[in-house]
Order: C-alpha cells, then structure tokens, then sequence
C-alpha cells in the first residue's frame, strides 16, 4: 500500500487513518463489497480530494472515516481515536468535537439563522465560541453581512459557504466534505473550493473531500483514487489538468 | 387511484393508526354510553312489565303533582281511600283486585347500620304484601309465610347480604319510630335476589298503612280480570263506576308504558350528559383528523402533483384523499364500536365508584347504536379530511415539479378578522343562553362556536405565543430549547390545530374547576349567611339527601334533650305556587327563626304555625306584589289549598334558605312522604360541644342512617358532595384530553418524518440522541402549554360567565381557584412529556447516514 504519509511535508502527523477496512453492504449472494481492505492515511494540516467513478466506494470511505457509516473489518482512526471502537454515545462526541461535515446539499438547519448554524455543534457541546477564531472564519467565507439571515434567505452558495463555516467553527480535526460543490454553479463552486483551499492553507485545518469533478480536485493537495473499493493510484500537487489525465489513465 | 389510496394507507401504518385511534375512542364513548343506557333501560323495562305482570286494570288518584328535579318526572300523588276496594272488585269481570301502598323502609343489619341508602343507590321500599299472587311479583322462599302484624317478608339480596333468616329480628327505619319485626319470609322478585338493587320490606296491609301514615288508603289498586274481559272493557266497567275528578283508571299496558317511559325521562337526563361528554371527545377528534390529513396532504402534495402531470383529476386526487378518510373512518368506527360495548361495563363501573348505582341487567346492544356509531365515526372523519382533500385536488400538476412549500402564509389580516367574529359570536350565543333566558343548548353551541373561533385565530396567535411559551426553554435548555421552540413556531397552523385540540379539554376542565371551587365558596358563604345552627342532622353526604330522611320521631327525640336549645326539622319539596313550580322548606314554626337566619321583614316566623300559612322572601313579595295577608293558590300532589302570607324574610335561595316556607304541620297534610331530611340544633347555653354531640348522639344510635355535622363538617360534607361530581366530570374529560395528547404525538410523528434530514443533520454535527430527544421533548411541551393556557383563559371566562348568570340562584362568589389552576398548567406541560416519548424515541433511533441523506 502506498506509504503517502512519510512524504507529507506539512505537521507530519496523521489526522485520519484507514487500517484494512472492508465494508460489505448486505448478505449472502446480494452482498456488496464497498470498501475492499483499504488502508490509507490522511496528514493533518493537507487538503486530500478522494475520486473515482460512480460505485467506487468513495462516499462509503468518507463515510466510514466520519463515523457515520460502521465498518465490517478494519479500524478507523480519528487521530489517537480508535472511531470503530466507539459506542454511539462516543461517536457522537467524536462527530461534534473532532470533525466537521460539508454535505452536497446544504443541510442547514431551517429554523436557525446563519451565525446559529455556523456554532451549532458548539452550542450542542455547550461551549462558548471561539469569538477570534469565529470572526476570523466568517471573514474568510464572506458572511459577515448574512450572519441574521435565516437559509430561505440566502442563495445555494451562501448556504454552502455557512455549511463550511460551521465546520470550520468548532476548529475540528478533520473536515470531510462530500460533494460539497455537488449542487453549486461554477462561480459558487469555485468560492467555496477557494474557502476550503484557504482554511487549509491559512487556518491550518485538514479537509477531506469526496468530489467527482477534476476542477474540484485541482484545488487539493493530494488525490487519492478509488476504483472497486480499493485505492488505485494517488496524486500529489495536482492540477485539473494532471487530474483529468490521471484519470484517463486509470480508465484505459 | 383506489389502489394507490389502500398501499398509501399501508405504506404509513403509523399514521392510520394515530388517526383512527382518536375516531376510534370518540366513537367507542359515544357507543359505550348508548349501550349502557340501552342496557339499563331495558333492566327497567323487565322490571315493570313484571311487576305489572298480572295487572288488567290500574285505579289511582286524580290528582298528582309533577316532581322538581330534572330528571324524574314521576309525579307526587295523592292517595285513595281502602274503601273503592270492595267497590272495585264487585264491577263485573273484575277478578280479584288489591291495593298498593309503596313507603320508605329501610332495612338495618345486625352490625347496626342501614342498608342501602337512597339518595345515591336504588330505593328502599316498604310494600304491603300482596295476597294476590298474579298482583304479587315477590315470591316466597321455601320456610317463610307472609307476614302478619309485627312480621316482616324481606328481599333475598338483602337477606343474603346482611345475613338475616326466617324467624331473625330486624330493624327497620321507616317514617315512624324504629321498629323491630320478626322475619317472616325472605322473597324473590320474580327469579332475581331483588327487583334492580332496591331493598323491599313487605308488611301485611294494616301494618304497612299504619307504618305508611294511611289507615284505610292506598296508593293505587290493581285488577285481575276475568278470562275473555279486555283490559279495555275491565278498565272501562271500572271507569263507569268512579268519580273521574278523583281517580284515574288505566288498562295494565298504559301503567306499563308509563312506568317504563318515566324511568327513559330520568335516564335521559343521564344518557345525555355522558353523551355531552363522548361529542366533547369527537370534537377534539375532528381537530386531530383535520390537522393529521392536512400535514399529510402537505407531506404528498409532490406525489399529489406528480400524479395530476401524469393525467389524474383534481377530482380523482380528491376522490383519493376522501376514501382514505372513508376507510379510516369506517375502520374506527367498526373498533370504536366493539371498544364500546365493552366499555360500557367500564363505563358503569366508573359511574358506581362515583355513587351513581344504577342496575343493568345483560348488556344491550340496539341496531339504533350501531348505525349511529358507524354513520357518527365515519362522518366525523370525511367531514374533517374535506378541507384538507379540496387543498390536495387543487395541486397544480407543476408542483411535482418544484420543491414543495411548506402550508401557506401563517397568517393574515383576513384571518384574525374572520377568528374575532367567529369567537364574538359564540361569545354572544354563550350570553344569550346564559343571560337571555335562552338555555342551555344556546351555552353549548356558545361554547362550541367560541373554541371554532379561536382555532381559525389560532394560527395568527400561535407563533407569537409558542415564542413567549419557549422563551425558558430557550433560555434554559440552550440549542436544545431553542430548537424545540424554533421548531413549534414553525408551522403556526400545525402546532396552534394541534394545541386547539388539547384546549378544548384544559377549557372544559379549567371551567369546571374554577365553577366547582365557586360553588363551594358560594356554599360556605350560605350556611354561614343562612345558618344560625351548631349542628346539622342528615342522612350524610349523599346528593340525595333530599330523596332520602328519617322519622320525625327523631326530630322530636332531639328537642327533648336537656342539652339542646333549639332545634327544627327541615323537609324539602316543591309546590305550585300561583302556578309556578317552586321548592319550599317546611320547617317548625316555633323554632325555625333561631336556626334559620332568615332576617324576618314583616310578620312573625311563629304565625306559620296557624293552618295553611306561608312564609315567603322579600324577592317572592316584591315580584309578585304580595304582604301580609296575601292569598297564594297553591297545588299540592293532593290538591289546590289556598295558603295566607304569613311572614315576609330577607334571606332566600340566594342565600341558601328557601324562597317559601310553610310549617310541617301544614305540609304533612299534602305529602304522602312524612319524612324529615335534616334537623336543625342549637345546643343549650353553657352546654359544650363535647356534651351536646354526646347526647345527640346517644339518641341517633337509633337512627343508623342519620349524621350529626357541625358547620364546618357540614361544609366539608358539600364540599365532598362537589368534589364527587367533580371527579366524576374529570374523568369524562380524561379521554377527550387523552385523544388530545394522541394528536400531539401525531403531530409531532409526522412533523418528525418531514425533518428527517434535518434530524440526520443534527445528529451528524454531533447531537446527541439525548440532546434530539430532548428537544422533541420541549416542542410537544410547548405545544401542549400553548393549548392549555389558552384552554385556561377560555375556561377562565366560561366560569367567570356561568357563576355571574347564576349569581341569582346562589352562586355569590367567583373563586378561581389558584392553586388547582397552576396544577393543571404543570399537568398540561407533564402531558407534553408524554405526548413526546414515542415520536422522541423514534427520532432518537434514526439511522444518521440514511437521515441525512434522506430525500
């Protein structure tokens, strides 16, 4: 398996870790092999796109990585946290101290204005914001002027951009995004990909993004390719271009 | 579409369920309650066909006057001199003829204490025993005889209850002294222990006149006519033969047909309160059907277009909701049925735990309450799914295409105006039935029309005052409160058509608290005002207290007591005066004014004691123009007497004393009841309470039915009497409140479903189940204050209403009481608690990956 991690040349230390995990959706003759003992390591402090055509088992792998998904065999690890040894409770902890999520559709909470969803896991782990680092990820997202505006009232775009603000909030260990410009138009898209690119390369925050779209890709420091549940090939400093041909590669 | 509507249905069990359920306990009340009084009027009605089994032909007196209470509408009569028996029996065809006297007797057992009692259970008779066997519907046991003076035949449940045998000593309470009789015969009432509860003490006929106060009458004589005589022709011959201003002669059917319809006229009165109650459950059922198509419908509206771009009518989309409705409907209704003719049981049983004793032989059930119940339950909820189908068949087939709104703008100025004048409106009947002598069906429809007023405005006040409401759990409960109350602001029609629903509840509950607590208030205030006297002696606590009494031996045993000062007997009944039916109180001219505080104006409470005088209120005079001297015609069970206005006094029924009053000596010479109901004392001076009760005491150990009460426990005793009724009113309200909370969780389960990602979202960002339960928790806590304070301000006007249209009648002082009120507030958020736990749990349960990316 590909050792990326010694070439990493940021912290150096791990913020995810995948070791041989394997995830079977199903029993018997209609069971599907999503995650086929895969091992892989994400560095804290990098911006890694994981790609691969429809059915790879990208999304499963984000998933298993986040605590969302159980997996069948294998261990994840969210820095010194052993995730698949969690009770639910824990994994609720991990999900709302160590980890923030981008989702494709915005899901913000309805009800709740845009400053109230950007703290919400704080308010939930009842603590009190980070008011410098909070002012400082709103600036950097733009949101400055909508932080009372409630979703209904603020464009696809500007609801993405208060998803990734508050994943950003909470200072996690990792932020995974999963098809986070999935439902954006190209200008929005690439604001948001510049966000995330920004509170990597300026916050020093770790993103993990699953994205299907090269462009989205080039924004990232690392590429990690899956195909069949199993990781295939990676990519380092890429390029959309690089992206695109590395891809075509893989397909022939 | 009918397919698409039953895996519609199937697809969302849940829902079916929740919903059918508050069809199903509506309509399982309402048929309980049809079977219960089916069942009980069918007891009666075996009851009389066998006692009048072997009657033909049915003499009584003319002249008779109708009774006062509500329900009952058995007539007082007169009686009829021994006499026309011979007369009778010789009219040709006659075959045998007996007469009747019916009394109050009251058994005691050999503990001492009396059994039965008459003001909350079925009667206790005394009878002459029929030597007539077709005219005698008690048979005798094998060992006994009829009895013959100092003998007494009783019936076998109470025989076998209290433990007596032929040949015992028993003693009986009846309206003379106590007296002791050897037990002759135990008898059945045809095959059954006893003839529907009562007790029966059944005496040879000079001892039943003489214990009755009737030598040579009787209440009424029965024929047996000769084979191939009609009860027609019999009833005829005898007709011929007597004076028709003084008698009356019935064939054996009309005394049947009567006997049988007056106890439906009094069972009416109770079949249609429990029915009041099971309309108040369906009532609220409406609002939880309504509100539970009206989220579905919103919920479908994609599904409702796609199936309009795909060719369907808005008339086929209507069809489709409405046969939902239909189905449900007749589902529940079906089970509310079944539920309900077992709860009629349950329904008796709680009716006896709360005094109301009342015989019901195997339970009946009419083709009349299962049409009812069907064409009730089902109507209900098409009638409730109509609103709701009409929005779903005007979805525009493009909405399949859009993502779909949530309901319409919350609220609008159009809508606040239309609420004000529903709710003015009802507010206007509920006057009208109140204080424009309108009745109480105009109170009804008042009310009703009043809680249709305030759902319409519910949804303009529901969003303000759910974020009043949530403020501390906001405050309090951080992200989780904030949430909760977030979330019931949401959708102000959805939460203020579920609260609407718990309101009407909390409403009728918060009225009849705060009515109860008045009328108490009102009763204290009374005896304090009306009352000069330490104690009071009566047959207890019972409503009846009235329909019951003891001997007037006992009144005459007290005077005697060095111990006691002064001391009146008290007897209730009503008479015509002038034409009006009126309650009186007889009481003893020579000592009422030290027990009574009737603040005589004019005349001298002592001149009652002169034959046929009258004592009436300052009120009666000024109204009907009547002083001293004046003649009041008045209609006795036995006839027109004028009386003469004796005395005038200030405190009548609004102060707890009687508008008219006459001696006993007079009355006694109208009414066949000799009766007292309570007597009145005053302790002698310098005698202490101690002494004086010991002494009252020692002589009411022959009168096991009677009970000394000072002020306060006389009070208490009301008080008591009150709180029985009020108990039994709360739990009649139990249920509709119970379908209430249903429509919470229906609600919220619902509402639960539509924010499925939103859960999953939260949940994702690091919820904690926990943390959702608890916020589901606080929505349906707020949502359930909202309906019980505005429940509470609507029962708040209600008493405040009803105690000032009957401040006349008594009702002086408006009491809400605080405390109670607060309980009920905290019960409503407690409800709140409950109504949440399912949709909570399963809330908590959702997969996170599946919810969040739930579609």
């Amino acid at each position: 398996m590909t050792s990326a991690v010694t070439s990493e040349p940021a912290a150096g230390t791990v913020a995810a870790r995948a070791e041989e995990v394997t995830k079977i959706y199903g029993i018997g003759d209609t069971a599907v092999r999503a995650l086929n003992n895969i091992t892989v390591d994400f560095a804290a402090g990098r911006y890694t796109a994981i790609m691969g055509p429809s059915g790879s088992g990208k999304s499963t792998l984000l998933h298993c990585l986040a605590g969302l998904d159980r997996v069948t065999a294998g261990r994840v690890l969210l820095g010194d946290v052993d995730v698949t040894a969690c009770s639910e409770k824990e994994l609720t902890i991990v999900r709302r101290d160590k980890i923030g999520f981008v989702f494709q559709s915005y899901n913000l909470i309805p009800t709740l204005n845009a400053i109230e969803n950007i703290t919400l896991p704080l308010a939930l782990a009842g603590k009190k914001p980070d008011k410098q680092w909070l002012d400082r990820v709103i600036t950097t997202v733009g949101l400055s002027d909508r932080l009372n505006h409630r979703p209904s009232e603020l464009s696809g775009g500007q609801q993405q951009r208060v998803a990734v603000a508050r994943a950003l909030a909470s200072r996690p260990q990792v932020i995974f995004a999963d098809e986070p410009t999935g439902n954006l138009d190209s200008k929005a898209s690439a604001e948001i990909l510049q966000f995330m690119r920004q509170a990597v390369t300026d916050l020093g925050q770790t993103v993990v993004m699953v994205t299907h779209d090269p462009a989205a890709a080039g924004y990232s420091d690392r590429v990690v390719f899956l195909a069949d549940g199993k990781i295939v090939d990676e990519l380092q400093s890429p390029t959309a271009e690089t992206v695109i041909d590395h891809a075509k590669t893989l397909g022939e | 579409m009918g397919r698409v509507t039953i895996k519609g249905l199937l697809a969302h069990k849940l829902r079916f369920a929740l919903t059918a359920l508050a069809v199903m306990l509506g309509v399982a009340f309402m048929s309980g309650t049809m079977v219960l009084t089916d069942t009980i009027s069918r007891t009666f009605d075996n009851l009389f066909a066998d006692v009048n089994k072997g009657t033909d032909a049915y003499v009584r007196s003319a002249q008779s006057l109708s009774s006062g209470f509500g329900g009952p509408s058995r007539r007082q009569r007169g009686r009829i001199p021994a006499s026309l028996l011979p007369e009778i029996q010789s009219v040709p065809g006659a075959a045998a003829a007996e007469g009747h006297l019916q009394f109050y007797a009251q058994l005691v057992d050999k503990k001492g204490d009396a059994i039965g009692n008459p003001g909350q259970g079925a009667p206790t008779f005394g009878f002459n025993w029929g030597t007539v066997k077709a005219l005698n519907p008690y048979r005798l046991e094998p060992g006994g005889h009829a009895p013959q003076g100092n003998q007494v035949v009783i019936d076998a449940a109470s025989a076998q209850d209290a433990g007596f045998k032929v040949g015992d000593t028993i003693t009986i309470l009846t309206q003379g002294p106590p007296g002791q009789y050897q037990i002759s015969g135990i008898a059945k009432f045809g095959d059954a222990d006893s003839a529907a509860g009562s007790t029966a003490a059944l005496f040879d006929t000079p001892t039943a006149q003489s214990i009755a106060g009737a030598p040579d009458q009787f209440d009424s004589i029965s024929v047996v006519a000769d084979p191939g005589v009609s009860q027609k022709t019999l009833t005829e011959r005898i007709a011929a033969k007597l004076d028709s201003k003084s008698y009356q002669v019935l064939t054996g059917e009309q005394i049947t047909k009567e006997n049988q319809n007056d106890i439906k006229n009094a069972l009416q009165f109770f079949n249609v309160a429990l029915l009041v109650f099971a309309l108040i459950a369906l009532f609220v059922g409406t609002f939880i059907i309504f509100n539970t198509f009206s989220i579905v419908v919103a919920q479908r509206l994609r599904e409702m277009a796609l199936l309009r771009a795909i060719g369907a009518s808005g008339r086929q989309v209507l069809a489709s909701v409405l046969t939902e409705a239909v189905l449900v409907g007749l589902f529940a209704s079906v089970i509310g049925l079944g539920a309900g003719i077992v709860l009629s049981n349950a329904l008796k049983a709680v009716l006896d735990a709360f005094g109301f004793d009342i015989p019901a032989g195997g339970t009946v059930v009419t083709a009349q309450t299962v049409i009812v119940a069907l064409l009730v339950g089902t109507g209900v909820t098409i009638f409730s799914a109509v609103v709701p189908a009409r929005k779903a068949s005007r979805v525009p087939p493009i909405a399949a295409m859009r993502d779909v709104a949530t309901e319409g703008r919350p609220h609008s100025g159009r809508r606040v105006l239309i609420g004000f004048g529903i709710t003015l409106l009802g507010v206007l009947a509920l006057f009208a039935g109140l204080f424009g002598g309108q009745g109480i069906q105009f109170v009804g429809l008042g009310a009703l029309i009043v809680f249709i007023g305030v759902f319409v405005l519910g949804p303009a006040v529901a969003r303000p005052l759910s974020d009043w409401i949530g403020w501390p759990a906001a405050r309090l409960r951080g992200i989780t409160g904030t949430l909760a109350r977030d979330n019931a602001m949401r959708n102000p029609k959805r939460t203020s058509a579920t609260a609407a629903a718990l309101m009407i509840g909390v409403a009728l509950v918060g009225f009849i608290t705060i009515f109860a607590a008045s009328a108490k208030e009102s009763i204290d205030a009374q005896v304090d005002e009306g009352f000069k006297a330490d104690y009071v002696i009566s047959t207890g606590t019972g409503f009846g207290a009235s329909f019951g009494g003891f001997s007037p031996q006992l009144a005459t045993d007290i005077s005697k007591l060095p111990q006691v000062g002064a001391s009146s007997p008290l007897r209730i009944n009503h008479a015509e005066f002038n034409g009006s039916s009126q309650f009186f109180a007889g009481v003893d001219p020579r000592s009422a004014n030290e027990v009574f505080n009737l603040k005589v104006e004019e005349g001298k409470v002592g001149d009652l004691a002169q034959p046929n005088s009258v004592g009436i209120a300052r009120t009666v005079a000024d109204d009907k123009h009547w002083g001293i001297g004046s003649r009041v015609q008045t209609q006795f069970p036995n006839g027109t007497t004028n009386l003469t206005v004796k005395t005038i006094y200030a405190n009548g029924n609004k102060q707890g004393l009687a508008d008219y009053a006459m001696s006993i000596s007079t009355m006694s010479q109208h009414y066949t009841n000799q009766l007292d109901q309570y007597v009145f004392v005053n302790l002698a001076e310098g005698v202490s309470p101690a002494e004086g009760r010991k002494a009252i005491d020692g002589v009411l150990k022959a009168y096991p039915n009677a009970e000394l009460q000072d002020r306060t426990e006389f009070k208490d005793a009301q008080a008591a009497q009150i709180n029985q009724l009020l108990g039994l009113i709360y739990v009649m309200l139990l249920l509709a409140v119970i379908i209430a909370l249903i429509g919470i969780a229906n609600t919220l389960a619902l509402s639960i479903y539509e924010r499925t990602r939103e859960l999953g979202l939260l949940r994702a960002v690091g919820m904690s189940r926990r943390q959702l339960r608890s916020s589901i928790r606080w929505e349906s806590v707020i949502i359930a204050l909202l309906g019980t304070l505005v429940g509470l301000v609507i029962g708040f006007f209600f008493g405040w209403a009803v105690i000032q249209a009957l401040k006349d009648q008594g009702f002086t002082r408006f009491a809400p009481p605080a405390g109670q009120l607060i309980l009920v507030v905290i019960v409503g958020g407690l409800a709140g608690v409950l109504a949440a736990v399912f949709p909570a749990r399963r809330a908590a349960k959702l997969d996170v990956l599946q919810a969040v990316t739930h579609e």
